[in-house]
């Protein structure tokens, strides 16, 4: 079933166009990652999917419905990340006890476990948490409401790496026994690549890749090889990335079904995967040369 | 851990492989029912999807079967198919590595030979 449906979506933010005409459907029960740079767009299109902001133009449906300010969506939807408040004079425990009113499907043994888990008090107040403890309690609150759509921007922002693995496999094991829609932003996508089915990667607020994972991995090859050999080969062929190693060597990163991987082949050059992080990277670099072409 | 993030290599191939060296290994014989999907996604925290299309391949490859609501089995020539494509790929591929590498190092094909029969013997003592 179709749970995400995007027509030309676009929100005008002072001016700027943060999503420009963005077109694209999701499909239920997968996650999903959202990948694009910081100012992509990524946030602003969790919130409009999420019903907290309304879109400027073009049409957005969430389980068939308009999200904003609507109902069904918020009752269905979670949308968590670090900023998320809670009122001043409620405790954790508090908390814990307001989400499960709120939420139909809440489920109590998971939260309570997570809560002990990672060593909360219920007493504490969520202000006083350190950011990376924020995160740590936001993110049991997404666990737990098991909301048929779950959006978790950045959710990682300030967990420990020992944390952030816990919560990577706390969500599988949670997915697998509850399969429902889940979308990730992260600047980690090396560190949740395994968990997702497929990935939406955004640039300039336009959806600039929407594939599984495995395709990803599959996008593209790195050749390095003597830059006098190289270079020519390149210069008929869509080039993604390209820099200069050394004396004499290049690194360049083409389609993997180019042409120039068999003749680079035969020249006995190094040819391997693209780790989809850089790669991401790489397809939405402003430079073809990265951070280089600024000490040129 | 099977599972190298690192190897660039599609997670469903590096899964596809596992299973074929535990059915080499012999811990899955004929008929033997293997891990499903969820299982696999379990173990390795991977998604599901990617698990499954792992266990696909196998299939497609006539290494393992499926009975319908039940999972899938290792075939009867599932160690045959294995040995087969891992001799014409993988030991192929290391082969061309190895070719190549003694070729930078300007190692003679004496000298190599030489070097392989020397690791032969050395895993047969032990």
């Amino acid at each position: 079933m179709k749970l995400v449906e995007c027509d030309n979506l676009t929100k005008r933010i002072y001016g700027n166009n943060a999503l420009d005409g963005i077109t694209f459907t999701l499909h239920e029960n997968k996650i999903t990652g959202l990948i694009g740079r910081n100012g992509a767009g990524k946030t602003t299109l969790m919130k409009i999917l999420a019903g907290y902001w309304r879109e400027t133009s073009g049409t957005v449906k969430v389980f068939s419905e308009r999200p904003f300010q609507n109902l069904i969506v918020s009752a269905n939807a979670i949308y968590v990340d670090d900023q998320m408040t809670f009122h001043q004079s409620l405790t954790l425990g508090d908390i814990l006890e307001e989400a499960e009113r709120f939420y139909p499907n809440w489920d109590k043994g998971l939260a309570e476990r997570l809560f002990d888990y990672f060593s909360f008090h219920p007493k504490s107040k969520h202000d006083a948490l350190s950011k990376g403890r924020k995160s740590t309690f936001n993110m049991i609150i997404g666990l737990a409401s098991k909301c048929k759509l779950t959006l978790f921007d950045e959710p990682t922002t300030g967990m420990d790496a020992s944390v952030r693995k816990d919560f990577y496999r706390a969500l599988l094991k949670d997915y697998l026994a509850h399969p429902r829609s889940i979308i990730i932003s992260s600047h980690h996508l090396e560190e949740i690549e395994d968990v997702l089915e497929e990935i939406i990667l955004i640039d300039e607020g336009k959806v600039f890749l929407y594939q599984s994972m495995d395709e990803l991995k599959e996008y593209a090859q790195g050749i390095s090889g003597k830059t006098d050999i190289l270079k020519p080969l390149l210069d008929d062929v869509e080039v993604i990335y390209k820099t200069e190693i050394g004396a004499g060597n290049t690194y360049a990163v083409v389609r993997a079904n180019s042409p120039v991987i068999e003749q680079a082949r035969q020249y006995g050059m190094a040819i391997g995967p693209v780790a989809p992080n850089d790669l991401c990277i790489y397809l939405t670099a402003k430079h073809k040369g990265g951070i280089d072409d600024v000490f040129k | 851990m099977v599972i190298d993030p690192n190897s660039g290599k599609p997670i469903y191939i590096q899964i596809a492989e596992w299973i074929e060296t535990e059915i080499l290994n012999g811990n899955f014989e004929t008929d033997d029912k293997v891990y499903s999907q969820y299982q696999l996604a379990e173990m390795f925290t991977i998604n599901p999807a990617t698990a499954a299309k792992g266990l696909n391949v196998l299939t497609e490859e006539n290494i393992l079967y499926g009975k319908r609501g039940l999972g899938k089995f290792v075939t009867k020539e599932a160690k045959k198919i294995i040995t087969n494509k891992r001799k014409n790929g993988k030991l192929k591929a290391l082969l061309e590595e190895v070719a190549l590498e003694a070729e930078r190092l300007d190692v003679s094909d004496e000298e190599l030979f030489d070097m392989l029969r020397k690791a032969i013997a050395k895993r047969e003592g032990e």
